[in-house]
């Protein structure tokens, strides 16, 4: 076991080397003035010089690239023009709103996958297993950022029934003291139950919208596995020592095909990430993909480059966890070569 | 006698390629319009390809032509799709937003199978350190999220349609190359191949002559995926500002103008385009899950 960690643990320090490479020769060497994009369209040549020297463009590329791997270890991650602020501070006040809806997105994709694929594939009628695969066609083909525009229109403009792009809580809301910088957890653990419903409101739609893509994807997955585990010889052992069909596939179909979708957390954590992006435009919510999207159209390049090399570090962590993972749990795994 | 065995030799050196074309297109049609399914996507992508060519000749209005007395106007006769805030005909520019997804789906399709599959090939004939290097590239590559890794790209290098598509090319490289090694690793050690090089085919023809040719079904089925992939990511870019820009009417820009009229009512401006997308992506997604079927290794789903 140690082995596979040590091998997984040197296979993302690779990987998140040949990462920042690559963000470096993208961000740093490509056509494009680097100072100029982390300058800003209004900077005078002066202040573009200053900046270039700043940043060490007149050095060779291998200072300049260690440079920008220290300074990035560093938490360094330069300044945003737009506002003044460093880059980490920026992030870190956005980070929880990000993350808080990125959780309940994932849950609920989740929770709802698991029981779509459990009624699509336990009666085995044609007709709900044709319905729940269109619904995943679907989900996989919608643009979320779309999705969230179709949502707020239905469920804000139409029918008035949820809040609309006004962020985390309605504008005669206070928020909670901050303790996890969950709001909903917050306002529990303060007993504000009238800001946890504010909360939980506007957390409705653009969960939806983020998790809906994720949720298609694993549907599919989980359906696909339990029709594989279903023709597995044990599962009429189970059976006919008498356990009920039920219970037979809850206890034993169920646990064998959620193993295989463990390799698809990096991808619904990649589809998560991209997603922030697209989605917080369309609700105001006052997260990172928020700012980076703001960023972009300001031309303030300095937290875009943070960002993206930031999310290539995270999805490669999160990417070596779950081999990890998927060892700890599956010993057939561990040792590849003697399945 | 000898006439005839040299019409036999005509016929086996050079078979009637139109019929046999004919034949296999009315052979594709039957099996298409046997699986509802299959029918139902291809209807999808055959509406899309038509407006995308003819689209400007049945319907012409400018996409770009403003006209401020005409702004938001709901769909009617005169402008099915409804205008835009600036009076543009909506439908007008859905037609040219078929064209651009639709080229950048084939373009990234067919320039990431060639590039992609060009080095899964060198990697898994080469293998040694060539292998190890390339995949090694590869891995970098994929450290990060695809859509994210394109806005890398178009941040660098200049923000711009041109500058998507690269950014979506390079990110599925390392998809195509990882699958193509693997089926060349895979189709290497089988006995033909050994045999072939008994006989002394030289490294580069058996690599064209019996290698190649078998990576088909999985570039296929691949290619279906890639495609619904780069027209999400293309109207993605577009949305954040980092693809076309906004008089062009691509998709994605598109919905980015409608974000903000979505709340005071004109929902068709946004609900439009987004629908092209549905349409171009789920059509082409539908087709592939029914390639892998058809060519799944396993072979149990075959229902040809």
């Amino acid at each position: 076991m140690s082995r596979v960690i040590i091998s997984r643990t040197l296979g993302a320090i690779v990987a998140v080397l040949g990462a920042s490479i690559i963000s470096f020769l993208f961000l740093r060497v490509a056509p494009g003035d680097p100072a100029r994009l982390v300058a800003g369209p209004l900077a005078s040549p002066d202040q573009l010089a200053a900046i270039r020297k700043q940043m060490g463009l007149d050095q060779s590329l291998v200072v300049q690239y260690w440079d920008y791997i220290t300074s990035f270890v560093r938490g360094d991650w330069g300044f945003s023009f737009g506002t003044g602020e460093a880059v980490t501070t920026l992030m870190r006040q956005r980070a929880m709103a990000s993350v808080e809806l990125g959780v309940f997105a994932f849950v609920g994709a989740f929770v709802s996958a698991v029981a779509l694929a459990l009624v699509a594939t336990y009666r085995r009628r044609p007709v709900v297993d044709g319905t729940v695969r269109s619904i995943s066609f679907l989900g996989l083909g919608t643009p979320p950022f779309w999705l969230g525009i179709l949502l707020l229109l239905v469920f804000f403009v139409w029918l008035g029934w949820l809040p609309g792009p006004e962020g985390r809580l309605g504008p005669t809301t206070t928020a909670p003291p901050s303790v996890t910088g969950f709001y909903t957890i917050d306002a529990l653990l303060a007993g504000q139950w009238a800001t946890f419903w504010d909360a939980f409101r506007h957390l409705l739609l653009p969960a939806f919208a983020l998790g809906f893509a994720s949720f298609a994807y694993l549907v599919r997955l989980l359906r696909a596995n339990l029709l594989e585990v279903g023709r597995e010889p044990f599962l009429v052992v189970t059976r006919s020592k008498g356990l009920s069909r039920w219970s037979s596939y809850s206890r034993h179909a169920l646990p064998n095909a959620f193993l295989p979708t463990l390799t698809a957390a990096g991808l619904v954590f990649a589809q998560l990430i991209t997603s922030a992006v697209l989605i917080e435009k369309v609700f105001n919510w006052p997260g990172v993909g928020q700012l980076v999207v703001d960023s972009i159209l300001r031309k303030d390049f300095a937290v875009v480059e943070a960002f993206i090399l930031l999310s290539a570090i995270l999805y490669v962590i999160v990417n070596s966890l779950v081999d990890v993972f998927y060892g700890v749990v599956d010993p057939r795994v561990r040792n590849p070569t003697s399945v | 006698m000898e006439a005839g065995q040299a019409v036999a030799a005509e016929r086996l050196l050079r078979p009637n390629v139109v019929g046999r074309s004919v034949r296999a297109a009315g052979r594709a049609a039957r099996f298409v319009l046997h699986d509802p399914a299959l029918l139902f996507a291809s209807l999808l992508l055959g509406i899309l390809i038509f407006l995308a060519i003819f689209g400007s000749v049945i319907w012409q209005k400018d996409p770009l032509a403003i006209n401020l007395d005409q702004t938001l106007q709901p769909p009617s006769w005169a402008h099915p799709m409804g205008t835009d805030s600036v009076g543009r005909d909506v439908f007008a520019r859905f037609n040219g937003g078929a064209q651009i997804s639709l080229s950048v789906g084939a373009i990234v399709v067919v320039a990431g199978a060639l590039l992609g599959g060009l080095i899964g090939v060198l990697a898994g004939a080469l293998g040694g350190a060539t292998d190890n290097a390339s995949m090694r590239a590869m891995d970098s590559l994929l450290a990060f999220p695809p859509l994210i890794l394109a806005m890398a790209v178009t941040v660098g290098f200049g923000i711009g349609l041109k500058t998507a598509v690269l950014g979506i090319i390079l990110t599925t490289i390392p998809y195509y190359a990882r699958l193509v090694r693997s089926d060349v690793l895979r189709v290497r050690s089988m006995n033909y191949v050994e045999a072939a090089a008994a006989l002394g085919a030289s490294r580069p023809r058996i690599m064209a002559r019996h290698i190649v040719p078998h990576l088909g079904s999985t570039m296929l089925i691949q290619a279906g995926a890639v495609f619904g992939y780069a027209i999400l990511a293309v109207a993605a870019l577009g949305f954040v500002g980092l693809g076309a820009q906004i008089p062009t009417p691509e998709w994605g820009t598109m919905i980015t103008e409608g974000l903000d009229n979505v709340l005071t009512g004109g929902w068709w401006v946004g609900v439009f385009p987004g629908i092209g997308v549905l349409m171009a992506v789920t059509g082409m997604s539908i087709i592939a899950d029914r390639a892998r079927d058809i060519f799944d290794p396993r072979g149990e789903y075959i229902r040809v």
